[in-house]
């Protein structure tokens, strides 16, 4: 079975950007990829930025990982499946009740409608997401190939 | 350390689809690896939990949810906010410092 991330490069679900004049922006361009194939409509990730404004940047993670996402069989949703961009410029997202600033450079914006492949997503999520030697690569990702060496040259243990 | 056996778990998040799920991910490791027997675990979204959560023993949420669980709190029910909701570690401690584990 492809890992997630040899399915976002599959599926093209990918994006690579410079830099990007805000949190809201960054959204929207991460599920691009989604809508582009049909799997979300164009203003799903409107719901993910109305869920950010009313509870904060809670989908920022550390180490610049961020996953947007709004609710399991959120309405404009068609497929399960995540939006993956690498933004080279820190995007902020302001700050937390810490006053620390919650920044992302690792966008995995989430589509879910089926529970058994959204479980299994979220689930290999969490292993790339504690595996900091596969996100360093991630953020220096230019190409689909450079997604696919990041992965095979830092294989995930699951450990946290 | 078999304090926490057949007890209740709430995991809760703004949307009950992500976070909330990695949060129970997280708890799992912990509990498998404090050797306790959960009764009910559940995650869901905060609205849900907000109302159900007095009906648990343990919460878990993200620090900046843990104070819309005054009301459960009151009534009994522990309440940990986490800020990394992917670590092992944080929430072993949490337990700990909130007298549910050895």
């Amino acid at each position: 079975m492809s890992s997630v991330l040899q399915t976002i490069v599959e599926k093209k679900h990918y994006r690579f950007e410079d830099s990007v004049p805000s949190w809201q922006e960054a959204v929207r361009l991460s599920a691009q990829s989604l809508v582009d194939d049909g799997s979300v409509e164009p203003d799903y990730y409107r719901q993910i930025v109305s869920c950010i404004e009313k509870y904060g940047p809670y989908v920022v993670f550390e180490h610049y990982v961020a996953m947007p996402h709004s609710q399991e069989n959120a309405s404009g949703v068609h497929k399960t499946g995540i939006g993956f961009m690498c933004v080279k410029e820190p995007v902020s997202f302001g700050t937390d009740e810490d006053g620390e600033e919650k920044v992302a450079k690792l966008f995995f914006t989430i589509a879910a409608c089926n529970p058994d492949e959204h479980l299994n997503n979220i689930q290999q999520l969490m292993d790339i997401f504690c595996n900091e030697a596969l996100l360093d690569a991630l953020m220096e990702a230019q190409t689909p190939e450079d997604i696919l060496t990041a992965e095979s040259e830092h294989p995930s243990d699951g450990e946290c | 350390m078999a304090t926490l056996d057949n007890k209740s778990f709430l995991v809760c998040c703004a949307n009950g689809a992500g976070s909330s799920l990695m949060m129970k991910m997280t708890m799992q490791k912990v509990l498998t690896k404090l050797g306790i027997k959960p009764g009910k675990i559940h995650h869901c979204a905060l609205s849900e939990g907000k109302s159900c959560a007095s009906s648990y023993d343990v919460v878990f949420c993200a620090r900046n949810f843990a104070s819309m669980f005054k009301a459960a709190e009151e009534k009994g029910t522990k309440v940990l906010g986490l800020k990394n909701i992917m670590s092992v570690t944080e929430m072993e401690q949490a337990l700990r410092d909130a007298g549910l584990v050895d």
